[in-house]
């Protein structure tokens, strides 16, 4: 994978700023450290960034913290609490987190010259600070979080030198400089790359699915927030007046049981219809997940609740039209009225099915303009621009405009 | 010998500033105190988007009173404030609040708004990187025109007119001091400017610049 690559892809102007950032930050430092190498959307960019900053010249490093499975659990749970729905976090268990965090700044040399840690796990490691940018990626919504163990986070997250959010919702009043800055997708990864109707044909055939009707897909795992329920009860709606199949595709973890209760009652909410397709792929099914997107006439995204909701920034990259709720990083994505609908109700939901498969043109239009905004707004060489912008920001943070 | 434009593009960072408003007294009251970077960022934010994105507005303020507060009036008042005709951003600033108080004194606040529907006051920072392109006749300046990302007409137009003050950008400087070419220099800063997208604005100086080459070709053959 190589920069070049993305020339006939990405903005020229995008490239351009790479390679010029780059050189000014040629031979230094940049950490990064998460708290999984696989699974997740933040390994999954950073597998994908790492060569692409690599080669413009800069000593960049992926490091991943460790942790016991009690650890593990408690951030989880912190995880649900700074998006308001945890369970009590006791004293024992902040003490774990402390623990874990100041074992792994002992295992993890952090001396660079900015160093990004991602999401509330390794938050901790900032008392290792002995130098250089330090920045917190914040990469869930904790807009409405539960107070106390967003007050204990906070404390860690003020002694950084700045803070990243997704959405501009996202952001607390904390004193440190705080950025926005939308995650991306990567158009030649195995999610994202084309698919020859060969390919996306004998994929449907190997699930079963006959291209003989529209199709409306939605793809999330199986969980609360992303009201697959609600996605069936519209198709039911629709189905009055338009024939056509409803792909429900997702995931669950293995250790998950709210997963399992979720895909129960989404299971049982489909009955019998041969028209409700409801598929549990392994993590491993990023070129399924491209063909069942590529072979949608409408891909739809009813979460409740949402980071960023970067499948909506996948399915516009594939020139369809997005039907999505008004929630967390979608309207960002999705330009009401112009690359796809934003709905606030399962009846909104249905109603812009109907009118999309009533009239395929406005989708189609809707398709092209979506890949369009995809390209300016939601690639991954603008993601890489921007983290060296601002790591350069940040070392003249006194001042607005910075010449390079 | 001519001193050459050199063009820049910028990257346009986006600081938040975790302040936000619920109400128009609330944004009222934080509005006059955020940084003047803060009001030339929503004022211009808009410029840098994708074309993706309707006409609607072209400043966030009017954007969020429309959709959130639907005060479609007050909406209005803002959107017709050009920002150009100030001599600084503070003026524009007390232009702004000037018509919101004027508002509210005709008619009572506006309910507040749902939650997620909060106004969020953030400011721009601006990173500038050269090109490497650079002209010293207007052939070149019409090729690197064509060239430059969309930020670089951002920076060179909208953006200058922050450093440079009223009515003035970089590219209507150069052709008028450096070029002579006043009357394509004044049409130019006459454009009302902050209602063009920016590709439209590259088109129309572009069309300038041509027509101007033209012309002169044409009186060159014929004399």
């Amino acid at each position: 994978m190589s920069l070049d690559q993305y020339r006939k892809i990405a903005e020229p102007g995008e490239i351009r700023a790479i390679e010029r950032l780059a050189y000014r930050l040629k031979g230094r430092s940049f950490i990064h450290v998460n708290a999984t190498s696989v699974g997740g959307g933040v390994a999954e960019l950073l597998h994908r960034m790492l060569p692409l900053i690599r080669e413009s010249g800069i000593d960049i490093q992926w490091k991943v913290m460790k942790g016991s499975k009690p650890f593990f659990d408690m951030t989880k749970n912190l995880h649900n609490s700074l998006q308001g729905k945890g369970k009590t976090i006791t004293k024992k268990m902040w003490e774990l987190y402390e623990e874990t965090n100041s074992r792994n700044a002992k295992r993890l040399n952090l001396e660079g010259d900015c160093v990004f840690i991602h999401d509330p796990q390794p938050a901790g490691l900032i008392e290792s600070k002995k130098g250089g940018v330090w920045i917190w990626r914040c990469h869930i919504d904790i807009s409405t979080p539960d107070l106390v163990p967003w007050y204990f986070l906070k404390s860690y997250i003020e002694r950084y030198n700045a803070s990243v959010f997704s959405v501009s919702t996202f952001a607390q009043s904390i004193p440190i400089h705080q950025f926005m800055v939308p995650p991306s997708i990567d158009p030649l990864s195995e999610k994202n790359i084309d698919l020859d109707d060969e390919y996306v044909n004998g994929v449907l055939e190997k699930l079963s699915i006959p291209r003989d009707k529209p199709i409306l897909l939605q793809v999330s795992r199986f969980d609360p927030w992303k009201d697959q329920v609600g996605v069936i009860e519209a198709y039911r709606m629709v189905k009055k007046y338009r024939d056509c199949r409803l792909i429900l595709a997702g995931g669950t973890a293995a250790d998950d049981p709210e997963g399992k209760v979720v895909l129960e009652e989404v299971r049982e909410a489909a009955g019998d219809d041969p028209d409700i397709h409801i598929l549990l792929l392994p993590p491993s099914s990023d070129r399924e997940i491209n063909a069942l997107q590529r072979a949608a006439d409408i891909v739809i995204q009813k979460s409740i609740r949402e980071g960023f909701g970067l499948v909506v920034a996948e399915a516009l990259w594939k020139g369809k039209p997005v039907i999505g709720s008004a929630v967390g990083g979608i309207p960002l994505q999705i330009v009401d009225g112009i690359n796809g609908f934003l709905v606030h109700s399962i009846e909104g939901t249905a109603y812009r099915i109907r009118q999309l498969l009533h009239n395929p043109t406005l989708g189609w239009v809707m398709g092209g303009v979506g890949r369009e905004h995809i390209r300016k707004n939601f690639l991954i060489t603008r993601h890489i621009r921007d983290y060296l912008a601002m790591w350069i920001a940040m070392e003249n943070s006194r001042q607005k405009v910075i010449y390079i | 010998m001519i001193k050459p434009f050199i063009f820049f593009e910028c990257i346009a960072l986006v600081k938040l500033s975790g302040r936000k408003a619920s109400n128009i007294i609330e944004f009222l009251e934080i509005f006059k105190r955020v940084s003047p970077e803060c009001v030339f960022h929503h004022m211009h934010q808009y410029f840098l988007r994708s074309s993706a994105q309707p006409i609607h507005y072209t400043n966030d303020f009017a954007v969020w009173v429309a959709e959130w507060l639907e005060e479609k009036s007050l909406a209005e008042r803002l959107a017709n404030i050009n920002p150009y005709a100030y001599a600084s951003v503070e003026e524009l600033r007390w232009e702004t609040i000037h018509i919101i108080e004027d508002y509210l004194t005709e008619f009572p606040p506006p309910r507040p708004v749902l939650p997620g529907g909060e106004f969020y006051f953030s400011e721009g920072v601006t990173i500038v990187v050269p090109t490497g392109l650079k002209a010293t006749n207007v052939e070149e300046f019409t090729e690197c025109l064509e060239k430059v990302d969309r930020s670089s007409i951002y920076f060179h137009f909208f953006e200058a007119r922050l450093r440079l003050g009223k009515e003035r950008d970089d590219f209507s400087e150069w052709l008028s001091t450096t070029l002579g070419m006043k009357d394509v220099a004044e049409e130019i800063r006459g454009f009302d400017a902050y209602l063009f997208e920016i590709d439209e604005l590259r088109t129309r100086i572009k069309g300038l610049l041509v027509g101007e080459l033209n012309e002169s070709r044409s009186i060159q053959e014929n004399s």
